[in-house]
């Protein structure tokens, strides 16, 4: 098959997934009014340390917003497209992954849309967001106009960051079954951590968070340049290029550890 | 004694697990380490109130390890699930309330939760930031009535959750909703008194401070015992509603398939 016909049959498969959770109408509603409910209260848990203390180590309101409003909306892309990713463990307990691994494709491709999740939610919330801290920002002469593109290429990158971290911990099911509990530590506790300036933490955490489970990479590292002229122009390629690795690296683990399944069977 | 065996029948098919919970402890060890690490960030350049540094340490230390007796039970205590399977028909069935009978069940999860990661996870924060621990004998008594109270009403406010099944797929939304509530509005990551006055307003007039906020003042030594007054309050009221909602979703019960 070519590229293009993986694509087209990629998009067939995500319209079917939306029109089938489009049966459910009150539920799909119900669904987003309490993602954004949820998303509004964990940044209002931030705005609230902020609106206290007024900064949090030198880092102003508009750029503790901009770091979540761009690890909000990384996230935000990673869970749309793969969705199934971070929910593989139940392809495993239930030993439902046999049936893919019988479909004509490869596994990744024939999982991720399963299921196509719509976050109008979080795309609102995180869109707001960042606008309103670029706006701020912009307003006070800290950044120009050219931070857009670059928080649209990092958004981005972060995606691809945040899908290698969910991929190489969902293939640790392939050994482990459960993977609740990883995904706790690498998803879950390593993002929450990175809506905060790193300087916060302790060395050793602060390297855990860049370089072992990069989510640092995602917003806090293209933040120092973007908003704060630090470190150089240099870092927006090397982010790319960090992000192409991950994925990378990321995508062979999966390879191997898909070898290594044992249906559950029933 | 029925009740009682359903408690221990649960705490006894927990106890099977005791090796991945303990795992699962590190993760949330984790969650409240780096929390810590926040308020010891922010306490560098900021007096923290009546709390101090090492009172913010010593709070979030009490949130994070009683999250498992108040917060973290199971998700609608069941009955989404047994919505799913049809499974709540025989339920229903059996002659004995559905809410006493879930309930039950789920006090000997507590009890298990409350051992098996409370107790171990508080053990890491009492040896890694040198916490303190209450003097008098009184405020252990009334901080044992207040997480006491807090786990009813947590089990009240899953069973409302887990009955909003019967009309509705995402009730697990509910159950996450009902977490931010409780990230925001009972205290779990900022103590109430620095909220903003209209959702300082929203919390009180709701019960989730009597979760988190009210048991973990008791236990820092800075609240006192009229607070559980209004956990005493909450928990008639979410009783009469859970007993309302159990006439209501009879009614609605629909068997699907088979």
């Amino acid at each position: 098959m070519t590229m293009r016909s993986w694509i087209s049959l990629y998009a067939l498969l995500i319209r079917t997934s939306i029109r089938s959770r489009m049966q459910y109408k009150f539920n799909f509603l119900l669904g987003t009014l309490l993602a954004a409910l949820i998303q509004i209260s964990e940044f209002l848990m931030v705005a609230i340390v902020l609106y206290k203390f007024g900064a949090i180590q030198g880092w102003s309101m508009h750029e503790i917003g901009y770091l979540f409003a761009v690890m909000t909306l990384s996230k935000t892309i990673y869970r749309m497209f793969a969705d199934e990713v971070h929910h593989l463990e139940k392809y495993l307990v239930n030993g439902e992954l046999d049936q893919l691994l019988t479909r004509p494709m490869p596994v990744l491709l024939a999982l991720l849309p399963q299921k196509f999740r719509l976050m109008p939610g979080e795309i609102l919330q995180g869109g707001f967001l960042l606008w309103w801290s670029l706006d701020g920002m912009m307003a006070d002469g800290q950044i120009s106009w050219v931070a857009v593109p670059y928080t649209l290429l990092i958004i981005g990158t972060g995606a691809v960051i945040l899908f290698s971290i969910g991929l190489a911990t969902a293939t640790c099911g392939f050994w482990m079954t459960r993977i609740t509990v990883l995904q706790n530590l690498t998803e879950d506790a390593a993002r929450s951590a990175a809506q905060y300036p790193l300087t916060l933490y302790p060395k050793w955490m602060i390297s855990l968070l860049l370089f072992a489970i990069p989510v640092g990479l995602v917003n806090y590292v293209p933040a120092l340049y973007i908003l704060r002229g630090e470190l150089g122009g240099w870092i927006l390629p090397l982010l790319a290029v960090a992000a192409l690795f991950c994925l990378l690296l990321s995508v062979r683990f999966w390879q191997y550890g898909i070898t290594k399944y044992q249906s559950t069977g029933s | 004694m029925l009740y009682f065996t359903l408690a221990s029948k649960a705490y006894a098919r927990n106890l099977q697990y005791r090796g991945a919970h303990m795992v699962h402890n590190i993760a949330s060890a984790m969650f409240g380490f780096m929390y810590a690490c926040i308020w010891i960030g922010l306490g560098a350049d900021h007096a923290l109130g009546e709390y101090g540094t090492q009172g913010m340490v010593a709070y979030i230390a009490f949130t994070q390890s009683a999250l498992w007796v108040t917060s973290f039970i199971t998700n609608g205590l069941g009955i989404p699930q047994t919505v799913r399977t049809g499974h709540i028909s025989l339920d229903l069935m059996r002659p004995v309330h559905l809410f006493p009978h879930l309930m039950a069940r789920e006090w000997g999860q507590i009890a298990y939760q409350f051992i098996y990661k409370s107790i171990p996870i508080y053990l890491v924060y009492y040896f890694v930031f040198s916490i303190q621990l209450p003097g008098t004998l009184t405020s252990y008594l009334y901080v044992a009535i207040a997480l006491i109270g807090a786990a009813y009403l947590s089990i009240c406010m899953n069973y409302l959750i887990g009955a909003s099944a019967l009309w509705t797929t995402e009730s697990s939304w509910l159950y996450w909703g009902n977490h931010a509530m409780i990230n925001l509005l009972a205290g779990f990551f900022i103590p109430i008194e620095w909220l903003p006055s209209w959702l300082q307003t929203i919390a009180w007039l709701s019960p989730y401070p009597y979760l988190l906020y009210v048991p973990t003042r008791l236990y820092l030594g800075f609240g006192d015992a009229s607070y559980l007054w209004g956990t005493l309050f909450w928990c008639v009221l979410l009783t009469l509603i859970c007993l309302t909602a159990t006439l209501l979703l009879r009614r609605k019960v629909e068997v699907q398939g088979g």
